[in-house]
């Protein structure tokens, strides 16, 4: 089976050919929706769940450390993103850097405490965190609003010195959304294919060794925990933004465990594309299938079960299977098409 | 102090019924090194299968089901005890099936699919069920309330516990006494070791997931008239569950035993004083022990800690 | 004083008392082994001389500053080398990363995202230079995973080299391997030898003996002999143990 650890074969550029053609899907979408039945708002949900996932999978993939609790970091990006907007001040960039440092500095907490653990006591703890903010965000009535949530969440323009952009409409907050996409986008790309990156798969593949070669692991578990709640509160505020509302669902062990799900059967565990395949994959299937019939989760999860015993490298690895032979290994080989485990 | 007593009854029958539960779940875990997400999910099937039981809402139109429904309320509660776990069990060796590819890869695969299972089968429970909040229909005997010392106690929970503490004797004799529940033991420790002694360690798997799938499924049937019928009570099962096996440690009879009692006197405490909370205390027991003991308070390093 | 000395070890797991009072030193530039039947605490010993466990008493010290209570990475990063005997390699990627991430050179790099680091020749060529140590050069590209038995014990110990440092620890280095294999080990020792000083636990006593300068005999959670090969051929607690027979095979 690839996997995330695959040797690439020619220098990772800074962007490659999958992110021009994210762009242009991303750039095409408002047009490209409806005209396959689809509608606006499905496009800025994508954009959202995918930058959330592709924080994600760097921990969850690249570092092998489960964490089935990340909604936690969705939700506190959306409530710091609304209470800034509601206590302090309508202002997006204020909003932003609210939601950031809010889920960073949760992220951080937790992930002090969680960084010493491995294994299923890391995946518990992380549960357990998970839904200790679930119900902090269910119980602070005069704060979140409890279970009916923070209402009103206005969309502040986006104001870039003279230039002041309206994201009201669903359209121009797609891509808004779309161009902090690919800015994550490059940016986890980048730290997957750095050292920190090759570290943070070495851990996954042997912790020990890894320390006895002289590595601060516990640093490292923290950091990319850390950086994956950075990113979730980051979708967190645009969600946010897109629903005018934050609610506390998104930090229950459901929807915590979605985003596991889309990441595996989109391939997360051998693609850094894997994320992307898994959302839209999932959106597509909640209204597609959704449209079809009541219980589509049912279907979806008997999907993920299926994948998970028969196909655990996901829809990214399928592919690769389809579109190669054998992943090649020596540097400077003709076999040019190789650079893609992506 | 005296008020707190009620309380104090609550959290030590939830902590019976939260033994139950853990008990299956660290057999489980024992045996196959194999966290169960789904053990709730198997807790709530023995729960709806006892309701279809008593009430034959499936086949109350039919003849059948005319005379299925003028069988006394007892009798009828009686055979849900049996058959509702029986169900539950068998639901949990088809899952043990579904687990068999996932053998020998990363934990992580086993753990992903009974996620997978618990979402499904919480599905399949509204599709066949509703969604909505259901109730099981107690016999007098049981139900209702008595006065003791000019207090009120819940004829229900008296049952509950009592019910709890024979069933969890009847699981550790089986598990000291009996040659099958030895071979389950010595799986737990040992499975190459049971395989070298020649017993079909397949077979042991299948029986032992059965086995802890039956538990679960009888703490449903015997749990839910206290904590509700609804889709989702597998999940919020499984979480305390969960806890417990880690603040008792894997694989452990009487660390499951203890830790439960601990945890459903926690709740039933903070019940008293923060009712909201309660369940939150869960948590916050989980993290504080955790802190302090990093394999729980009896726990034997396991493969689980990869 | 010596590169590495341990002072009055004594380390216990619950009840059960796994070290008492062991001493030992080894010489900067030599090779020292120590044997002993299964059980006798051997491998508790390196785990607490490199730092996977503390010891309750006693101390370890290298090159005169104290290690011991010091977490592993620590200690790695001071110079103090070590393998495995159950086989610790990064399974999922290529030998030759294997050997990258243990380089100081990698290690310092961080999150220097502008180097493409396969593609940096200086780190590259380290790699090879250690992995040609080993005789795995010719099999840089190819997966950890599908090297046989004998080369990934080869590339355990090439991981333990690559972080260059001033002592080699070897965890039964030669087990599993067949005569043939163990013959050429032994020419890899002594090639090493000339560069690292290396300590070595060790089963196969005729290995032990044709390469080790000194070898401790740990016993039930003791020193119960020290000497030379020659001086342990005479030793009467060797010669007691079975141990006696491997030695004048």
């Amino acid at each position: 089976m690839i996997s995330l650890s695959d040797i690439p074969i020619r220098p990772r550029a800074w962007i490659t050919p999958p992110m021009l053609v994210l762009a242009v899907l991303l750039l095409a979408a408002p047009n490209l929706l409806p005209a396959i039945g689809l509608y606006q708002y499905l496009g800025i949900e994508i954009t959202i769940w995918i930058t959330f996932a592709l924080g994600f999978n760097l921990l969850f993939g690249y570092a092998g450390l489960h964490s089935f609790g990340h909604g936690a970091y969705l939700g506190i990006g959306a409530y710091a993103f609304g209470l800034f907007q509601h206590h302090v001040a309508v202002s997006l960039w204020g909003g932003l850097l609210a939601a950031v440092l809010a889920a960073g500095v949760a992220g951080a907490l937790v992930g002090a405490f969680l960084s010493h653990r491995r294994g299923i006591y890391y995946a518990l703890l992380t549960i357990g965190f998970g839904q200790i903010f679930w119900f902090l965000a269910m119980k602070l009535h005069s704060v979140t609003g409890g279970e009916d949530g923070l209402l009103g969440i206005p969309r502040p323009p986006l104001t870039l010195g003279p230039w002041q952009v309206a994201l009201t409409d669903n359209r121009a907050l797609f891509y808004f959304a779309a161009v902090l996409l690919m800015v994550v986008v490059v940016l986890c790309w980048r730290l997957a294919n750095s050292p920190f990156g090759r570290v943070l798969q070495a851990i996954r593949q042997n912790e020990t060794r890894a320390r006895f070669v002289g590595y601060e692991v516990w640093r490292f578990k923290w950091a990319v925990f850390t950086l994956s709640a950075v990113i979730a509160g980051l979708a967190g505020s645009l969600l946010a933004m897109a629903q005018q509302s934050a609610y506390p669902d998104v930090m229950s062990l459901h929807q915590s465990g979605l985003v596991v799900m889309m990441v595996l059967v989109g391939g997360g565990l051998v693609s850094f594309w894997g994320p992307v395949l898994g959302v839209i994959f999932y959106f597509v299937a909640r209204d597609v299938l959704g449209g079809l019939t009541e219980t589509w989760l049912l279907w979806y999860g008997l999907i993920f079960m299926a994948m998970v015993m028969l196909r655990p490298e996901g829809l990214a690895g399928m592919l690769y299977g389809l579109l190669r032979r054998s992943p090649p290994r020596r540097p400077g080989s003709v076999s040019a098409a190789a650079t893609e485990a992506a | 102090m005296i008020d707190l007593l009620p309380h104090l009854i609550n959290g030590l029958t939830l902590g019976l019924l939260f033994a139950l539960i853990a008990l299956g779940f660290t057999l489980i875990v024992g045996v196959m090194e194999v966290i169960n997400l789904a053990h709730g999910s198997l807790f709530a099937l023995g729960a709806y299968f006892a309701l279809t039981v008593i009430a034959g809402s499936w086949f109350s139109s039919t003849p059948f089901g005319a005379w299925w429904l003028s069988l006394p309320l007892g009798l009828r509660y009686v055979l849900a005890l049996a058959i509702g776990p029986a169900l539950a069990g068998l639901a949990g060796m088809l899952l043990e099936l579904c687990l068999r590819p996932t053998y020998g890869k990363l934990p992580l695969y086993g753990l992903l699919l009974t996620f997978g299972a618990a979402l499904v089968v919480e599905e399949l429970i509204r599709l066949v069920w509703g969604t909505g909040e259901q109730n099981l229909a107690l016999p007098q005997a049981i139900n209702g309330a008595f006065l003791l010392n000019g207090m009120i106690f819940s004829t229900y929970r008296f049952f509950a516990s009592g019910f709890s503490i024979v069933a969890i004797a009847a699981v550790w004799l089986f598990l000291e006494r009996t040659s099958a529940g030895a071979v389950i033991k010595a799986g737990a420790h040992d499975s190459e070791m049971v395989r070298a002694l020649g017993y079909d360690l397949a077979r042991l798997r299948l029986l032992v997931f059965g086995f802890g799938a039956a538990l679960a499924g009888l703490a449903g049937v015997v749990m839910v008239p206290i904590w509700g019928l609804r889709p989702h009570v597998g999940v919020d099962i499984v979480i305390p569950a969960f806890l417990i096996i880690v603040i008792g440690g894997v694989g452990s009879f009487w660390g499951a035993v203890i830790a439960a009692l601990l945890v459903g006197l926690a709740i039933g405490i903070t019940g008293a004083y923060a009712a909201a909370w309660s369940t939150m205390s869960m948590y916050l027991l989980l993290i504080a022990i955790l802190g302090f003991r990093s394999r729980g308070l009896l726990g034997r390093k396991s493969a689980l800690e990869n | 004083m010596a590169l590495f000395e341990v002072r009055n070890i004594h380390k216990r797991f619950g009840s059960r008392v796994v070290l008492e009072n062991i001493s030992l030193s080894f010489e900067a530039g030599q090779v020292s082994g120590i044997m002993g039947p299964n059980g006798a605490g051997k491998s508790t010993c390196f785990h607490v001389l490199t730092g996977q466990h503390r010891p309750d008493r006693g101390e370890v010290v290298f090159d005169g500053q104290r290690i011991s209570g010091l977490p592993p990475q620590r200690i790695a990063r001071m110079g103090v080398s070590r393998s495995f005997q159950l086989m610790n390699l990064f399974d999922d990627t290529v030998v030759i990363e294997n050997v990258m991430l243990a380089l100081p050179a990698f290690r310092t790099r961080r999150l220097h995202a502008m180097s493409a680091v396969f593609s940096d020749s200086v780190l590259i060529d380290q790699a090879l230079a250690v992995l040609d140590q080993v005789g795995l050069a010719a099999r840089a590209w190819d997966a950890a995973a599908s090297l046989s038995y004998g080369d990934r014990r080869a590339l355990e110990i090439a991981v333990a080299l690559a972080a260059e440092p001033r002592i080699l620890f070897l965890d039964e280095p030669t087990s599993g391997l067949g005569a043939e294999a163990t013959r050429r080990f032994a020419l890899l020792v002594k090639r090493l030898r000339e560069r690292y000083t290396i300590v070595m636990i060790e089963h196969d006593m005729r290995f032990l003996f044709e390469l080790a300068d000194r070898i401790s005999v740990i016993h039930w959670g003791q020193v119960i002999a020290e000497g030379t090969p020659a001086q342990l051929g005479d030793n009467k607690w060797v010669r007691r143990s079975t141990l006696a027979e491997a030695t004048h095979a």
